[in-house]
């Protein structure tokens, strides 16, 4: 073959390729997402749902967490919004409040796949403002109490008796902390961040308070509890300043024999932890009080600014479509009741995720409310100015339950 | 025309386009921003309205309302002890090592380009390694100290709230040292050897040497590495979000961080506006007492 036939042919084939594109693509809808996602689900659905050739294309942007919200609101206010975004939990409310959300209630109402009775009552509600539904919650999470079976053992507790109650935790931690052998009883995180309120504001609720009604004596009771934790040394105080995945790493190395904090954590446990580890719910005030927990992770909306509003929606229930592989391919825990994760082969991790489906059906939203930032700053100046002794917890709820107030109006 | 073309190539218009060039770089880039920044501090922003430029006037309001707040006095108060201490120490440790490497003992060269090593060490990462150097429980920092029989038990560098802010200032020393330690060799090798040998001939001891040819002959350098210090000082971000985030209960927050904060964590935009207009001011003092040294450098 000559190189001129050869032109010729080359041409034929790129004619006759760009013939056949040439229809497909001026019927395409483009739909931007936005998300931060790391190893997470988004850039692999996407990636998935764009080789569909449904005739809308998804083109992807991974946003930093600390972008995140700042990027979207500078992109909504100057009109280059995304179509669709994922949003930290707390933070939907901010949007949803101010329009900038598309209402979705009526489409999940026609939709036959986006059901709102299969989903996990918290994470819905986080998705919720003023009875109607602006997004879809994306995965879940919350947190529960990991303890070390072993040191239960070693100390003479019943390692399939883990505390169930803030005294038998407290008395617990008494026991297992061993400043000998580097050992603290239990780690946490009051971190003067996002962290230290999601870890705070469960203990607060299950004594019956909530964070327009702060100042309770049950929640006063839930930071005494954490004082004595830090005060008779049974707790690092590090747990001020360090965050959960730092103070998670301290059980994992031994030298915390219990941990609060989420499902995040199990892939690395498995890996490092060499020592029998169990997963119980959070302790609550007293025996037979009502549960609580935190809720994290991601919702999904669509921009009201959207040229393509039915279009994102698709997009959004293709999404939805494929939360039974949330856990299998991702490894996060799907927002939904109905689905039934199955089993991963690994006997410690099956039964720690039995026990956070369990917790999930008692976690609640931070908020919803679209000043969150603030209520949540005044939550964690709260936590520390009681456990540094500035304040005593009452006084420092008190503070904070004022603050709230002028933020509530 | 012909005279214009040459005065552009040769003359008075092609120092005017050398000044134009970067003034108006500066100007677009950074005189811009700042006037921005001041009027957005008299702003009432919202969210919402980022992208816009008329926003509601509010006059001082935003000013009156920051120095309401309890925690503003003692986070300026931080800052300014930051900055001191910060200061002190990388200046008398900088010195005393340029002091040492001009002696040019064997590998001095060496050993001085190795201390750059630190400084050009992003800061994040500097305070990811300076954060467990102080953690409290297995800092190398606590280990030490322990094992010397100086300290019984830990002392938690970065929780307790009465030295917090120390273990900022601690790394911030180290993160600066070589920096001044550079500056200051530069302006020691530029002190003409022969000063010192006549006044050897004439009896001055070291000591002598040090207060009379030294120290009057370095001012300008000085006054540069301590202004620009000061300046870099208030810059410090990384190491506050990598060591304590600002805590415990602000007790290492600086008017930097806090700012960051305000801005980016309770999007409370105008208030960080406000506090930079706030550290504006201190800043442009430093950069005043900069450009009078430099410029007492060329005059000598």
């Amino acid at each position: 073959m000559n190189i001129r036939k050869c032109a010729m042919l080359s041409a034929l084939v790129m004619g006759s390729v760009l013939g056949f594109c040439v229809p497909a693509m001026a019927e395409d809808v483009t739909i931007s997402v936005w998300s931060h996602d790391n190893d997470r689900p988004a850039s692999s659905l996407v990636a998935d749902y764009n080789k569909l050739d449904t005739g809308i294309k998804i083109e992807y942007r991974e946003v930093p967490f600390d972008d995140l919200v700042s990027e979207a609101l500078r992109a909504y206010s100057t009109g280059q919004a995304p179509d669709i975004i994922a949003i930290d939990n707390p933070e939907h409310a901010l949007f949803a409040s101010r329009g900038a959300f598309l209402d979705l209630t009526d489409m999940i109402a026609k939709s036959t796949i986006i059901e709102p009775k299969n989903y996990f009552p918290g994470p819905l509600a986080s998705t919720m403002w003023e009875g109607r539904q602006y997004g879809v919650p994306k995965a879940t999470n919350t947190i529960a109490l990991y303890y070390n079976k072993d040191m239960f053992k070693a100390k003479g507790l019943d390692p399939d008796k883990p505390p169930r109650t803030w005294a038998e935790l407290v008395d617990a931690a008494r026991k297992l902390t061993d400043p000998a052998a580097n050992v603290y009883g239990i780690a946490f995180s009051a971190k003067a961040s996002e962290e230290g309120t999601f870890q705070f504001l469960p203990w607060a609720q299950m004594a019956g308070a909530s964070y327009e009604n702060i100042n309770t004596d049950g929640a006063v009771k839930a930071l005494d509890t954490w004082k004595t934790l830090l005060d008779e040394g049974l707790a690092s105080r590090d747990t001020l300043t360090r965050s959960q995945w730092d103070s998670t790493g301290t059980f994992n190395s031994g030298n915390a024999a219990m941990a609060i904090s989420g499902p995040w954590e199990l892939d690395r446990m498995v890996a490092e932890a060499k020592f029998d580890w169990g997963v119980a719910l959070l302790p609550v005030p007293e025996e037979g009080a009502e549960r609580s927990s935190s809720m994290g992770d991601y919702n999904w909306a669509i921009f009201s600014s959207t040229a393509h509003p039915e279009e994102a929606f698709k997009v959004l229930e293709f999404f939805v479509s494929q939360d039974d592989r949330m856990f299998s391919d991702f490894g996060l825990l799907p927002a939904r009741a109905d689905i039934d994760i199955g089993e991963t082969g690994q006997p410690l991790k099956d039964a720690a995720l039995h026990v956070f489906l369990e917790q999930l059906k008692y976690a609640k939203p931070r908020g919803p409310h679209p000043e969150w930032p603030k209520i949540s700053k005044a939550i964690q100046d709260a936590i520390q100015a009681a456990l540094t002794g500035r304040m005593s917890s009452r006084e420092a709820l008190d503070e904070a339950a004022k603050k709230i107030k002028a933020v509530l109006g | 025309m012909k005279g214009r073309w040459s005065s552009i190539v040769d003359g008075k218009g092609f120092d005017i386009a050398l000044v134009a060039l970067p003034l108006t770089f500066l100007l677009t880039l950074s005189g811009l921003p700042l006037i921005y920044n001041v009027l957005m501090s008299l702003q009432q922003v919202d969210l919402f309205s980022l992208g816009t430029f008329w926003r509601p006037f509010v006059g001082f309001k935003n000013y009156s309302e920051l120095f309401a707040q309890q925690e503003t006095w003692p986070i300026l108060a931080n800052t300014a002890i930051f900055v001191a201490a910060s200061i002190v120490g990388q200046f008398l440790i900088g010195f005393g090592l340029a002091l040492m490497f001009s002696t040019n003992f064997p590998g001095a060269s060496w050993l001085r380009g190795l201390f750059l090593v630190s400084w050009v060490m992003p800061g994040l990462v500097v305070g990811a390694i300076w954060s467990w150097i102080l953690s409290g429980d297995f800092g190398v920092l606590n280990f030490l100290l322990r094992e010397s029989g100086l300290i019984n038990g830990n002392i938690f560098w970065r929780s307790d709230p009465n030295y917090s802010l120390l273990a900022v200032i601690i790394a911030n020393i180290w993160l600066g040292i070589s920096f001044n330690m550079i500056l200051l060799s530069v302006g020691l090798s530029a002190i003409p050897a022969d000063l010192y040998e006549a006044a050897e001939l004439d009896g001055a001891n070291a000591w002598q040497r040090f207060w009379t040819i030294t120290l009057p002959m370095m001012r300008s350098s000085i006054g540069a590495v301590i202004a620009l210090g000061i300046i870099l000082t208030l810059q410090q971000f990384d190491l506050f979000a990598a060591i304590t985030s600002g805590g415990p209960n602000d007790s290492s927050n600086v008017a930097q961080y806090w700012a960051w904060e305000l801005s980016f964590r309770q999007y409370d935009f105008a208030k960080g506006a406000t506090i930079s207009v706030i550290m504006i001011v201190f800043v442009m003092l430093a950069a005043f007492v900069y450009v009078r040294s430099t410029r007492h450098e060329i005059r000598g």
